[in-house]
């Protein structure tokens, strides 16, 4: 999967009105299988520090589009496979270094195509062993994760450890009460959260720590009202998202704010319609593939976050995304009712 | 790539690395590879034939040697995470490997590149970060030369209010300002008296601020902040929390009339109608009764919605909450 930009630019084509309202789906599909065709380009290799992520992100915008056969399954399980550690961990593709980042795309992978018992079948570590792994990683006296064995922690570590470890069913592995405590010190004034205790809101890391929360049930622990009324203020009058006060709109940050807003029960309180005419904007009608914002390169980072988006506003054709894991609603149900 | 794969830790593969990071940064296991060969460095060759002088300086040049290294790349590529990663695990291992007053210098550079950082860009989220973690680092009992240990508190504070003066739209600022409040009471060892005077000044610092930038969302989200020193469900972590309810209400009505005064030739701006719901709802909150007319919070409803029809849902829920 290719990390690769363009060769799109969104929102070029200057359409007809009713144009800009539809959704090009099929130039989306072929956009994302067109990605791994492109190993003949140099960025192609630049980004190979994402490609299993990638693999992530095209999968889960395939499979919201309707396509879920979109990607070969058993090409895309050896890709899978093939990062993997003995540690259990997974590196972003063959030959890197195991990272928290990967190891959670490589078990969302296998969750969303049904495959995690190839694992036990033929991983280089089996599925407790992957969960060992992620648990390995918590700092059991401030319950904060890290990305690696380097120590690096980060919210988006601890996000990573509940959401994979949850679809595994080993969320037993961790101090739970700990985690959620560290996510809770994380808060600040504005009731948003931060990378750690003391750090700024941002959008990015609410999604997180809110995810975080909403996986332990602890939901409780959020001010509500004061953080809806935070990030219903990152709607700008183009109808796009920022991830700060005071920055540009961007794709990606309407899915976080978007997503935490609907965890805490508060999405009416930005204007879906406007949102949702600002991501079709960011779309490559003729080429596929969707931009940060209107006249840039389309990525598929960006894409499966507007896809995501426009799921979760109930925009037509689409699969219902699970806000929280952002991955199709019917796999997350499947999973975690066994 | 050999030397790599080949898992080698000399100085040859050490200058492949820079070379591979400058042109991809990103390349996280390159770094990690970096990791290794510098702390196989660190040992030296032989150890036991020099003297523990000698190892001394070399890791101090070492470890120069590469924080020079990191510069230009933090320059080309400001919001690559694994840069900086490696710079503070760099400098981490100059407190595990140094005497505390040679890694203190270290760190000390740090304050100062996070300063050149945020004077260039005031809003920059990883020179924010970075500046915070690096005065975790110089308080901590770590790196600490003296008894109780050296709390920057104060300087932090007074940086924080530098960074306002020259720009009042810097949320950064004025999160970071929260943060270090309490700290800086509790340091100062703050009676009641000095509390209520820290309290005024950052009220009245707010107002001048308001009166300047009334569009400005920073300023509003500090101005709420405030405004729960005033409400008892966030008591416990107010600046005063010893204040009586009828303190607080005479503050709630001070403020009151403060913002009110705000709408005079301002009629459009829709944080002023906000914040005088938000004084409202806590004044009845406190006492049951509304500080105006019951109707006029009812008109201030309506004027959101005109103003700020994107969050209609939200001014709606308001609106449905004021009648229940
Ligand atoms: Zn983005």
């Amino acid at each position: 999967m290719s990390l690769v930009s363009g060769p799109g630019r969104g929102g070029t084509s200057a359409g007809a009105v009713p144009d800009e309202l539809k959704l090009a789906v099929d130039n989306h599909v072929k956009y994302i299988q067109s990605l791994d065709t492109r190993q003949d380009e140099l960025e192609y290799w630049l980004t190979e520090h994402l490609r299993l992520n990638g693999v992530y992100w095209g999968l889960t915008a395939l499979h919201l589009l309707g396509h879920p056969e979109g990607l070969p399954r058993d090409a895309t399980i050896d890709f899978v496979l093939s990062c993997q550690h003995g540690s259990g961990g997974f590196g972003a593709a063959p030959g890197h270094d195991a990272h928290m980042l990967y190891t959670v795309s490589a078990v969302q992978i296998l969750a969303t195509i049904d495959a995690v018992e190839e694992l036990d079948l033929r991983g280089k570590a089996g599925e407790e062993q992957v969960g060992k792994y992620i648990a390995g990683l918590q700092n059991r006296e401030t319950g904060s994760f890290a990305g690696d064995e380097w120590g690096e922690t980060d919210t988006r570590f601890l996000f990573g450890a509940f959401n994979a470890l949850s679809l595994l069913h080993l969320l037993s592995l961790i101090d739970v009460p700990k985690a959620v405590a560290h996510v809770h010190a994380c808060a600040n004034f504005d009731g948003g959260y931060g990378v750690s205790p003391g750090a700024e809101s941002h959008a990015g890391q609410i999604y997180t720590c809110v995810g975080a929360l909403a996986i332990a049930g602890r939901l409780d622990l959020v001010d509500r009202d004061r953080l809806g009324g935070w990030l219903s203020e990152r709607q700008l009058p183009n109808g796009g998202l920022n991830g700060r006060p005071e920055k540009l709109e961007d794709v990606c940050y309407s899915w976080w704010v978007m997503s935490s807003l609907a965890m805490i029960d508060r999405l009416r309180w930005i204007d879906g319609d406007k949102l949702t005419q600002f991501i079709l904007r960011c779309q490559d009608r003729e080429q596929g593939g969707i931009a940060d914002r209107p006249g840039d390169m389309v990525d598929v980072f960006h894409t499966v976050f507007g896809i995501a988006g426009l799921s979760l506003l109930s925009f037509p054709g689409l699969e219902a995304v699970d806000p929280i894991y952002c991955m199709p609603k019917a796999i997350t149900s499947r999973i975690l009712s066994k | 790539m050999t030397s790599i794969r080949e898992h080698q830790y000399t100085v040859e593969t050490l200058e492949l690395t820079s070379k591979l990071l400058r042109s991809n940064p990103e390349y996280y296991t390159i770094w990690n590879h970096r990791r290794l060969t510098m702390q196989h460095l660190f040992k030296g060759p032989g150890s036991s034939e020099r003297s523990r002088e000698q190892d001394h300086d070399a890791i101090v040049n070492l470890i120069s040697d590469d924080l020079a290294f990191l510069l230009p790349l933090l320059r080309k590529f400001p919001k690559c995470y694994w840069i900086w990663n490696y710079r503070l695990w760099l400098l981490e291992e100059s407190t595990r490997l140094l005497p505390t007053a040679e890694a203190r210098k270290f760190w000390q550079q740090e304050l100062a590149l996070a300063g050149k950082m945020l004077s260039l860009d005031s809003r920059n989220f990883h020179g924010w970060g970075y500046r915070r973690t690096v005065v975790q680092a110089l308080e901590s009992t770590k790196l600490s030369t003296q008894e109780p240990i050296n709390s920057m508190a104060e300087q932090e504070f007074e940086y924080t209010t530098q960074m306002i003066n020259s720009n009042l739209s810097n949320f950064s600022a004025w999160h970071t300002r929260s943060k270090l409040i309490p700290r800086l009471l509790n340091e100062r060892g703050a009676d009641n008296e000095a509390r209520r005077r820290f309290l005024d000044e950052e009220l009245e610092l707010i107002q001048r601020a308001l009166w300047a930038g009334s569009e400005d969302q920073s300023l509003w989200f500090y101005h709420q902040y405030l405004m729960s020193n005033f409400d008892p469900k966030y008591a416990r972590d107010s600046m005063v929390p010893d204040l009586t309810t009828d303190e607080r209400s005479k503050y709630i009505a001070q403020e009151f009339d403060r913002v009110q005064e705000m709408l005079d030739g301002d009629e459009d701006c829709k944080w002023i109608y906000q914040s005088l719901i938000h004084l409202s709802k806590l004044r009845k909150g406190l006492t049951a009764e509304w500080p105006a007319k019951a109707d006029s919070v009812r008109q201030w409803t309506d004027e959101l919605l005109r103003l700020d029809p994107l969050r209609a849902g939200r001014w709606n829920d308001l609106k449905s909450d004021l009648d229940n």
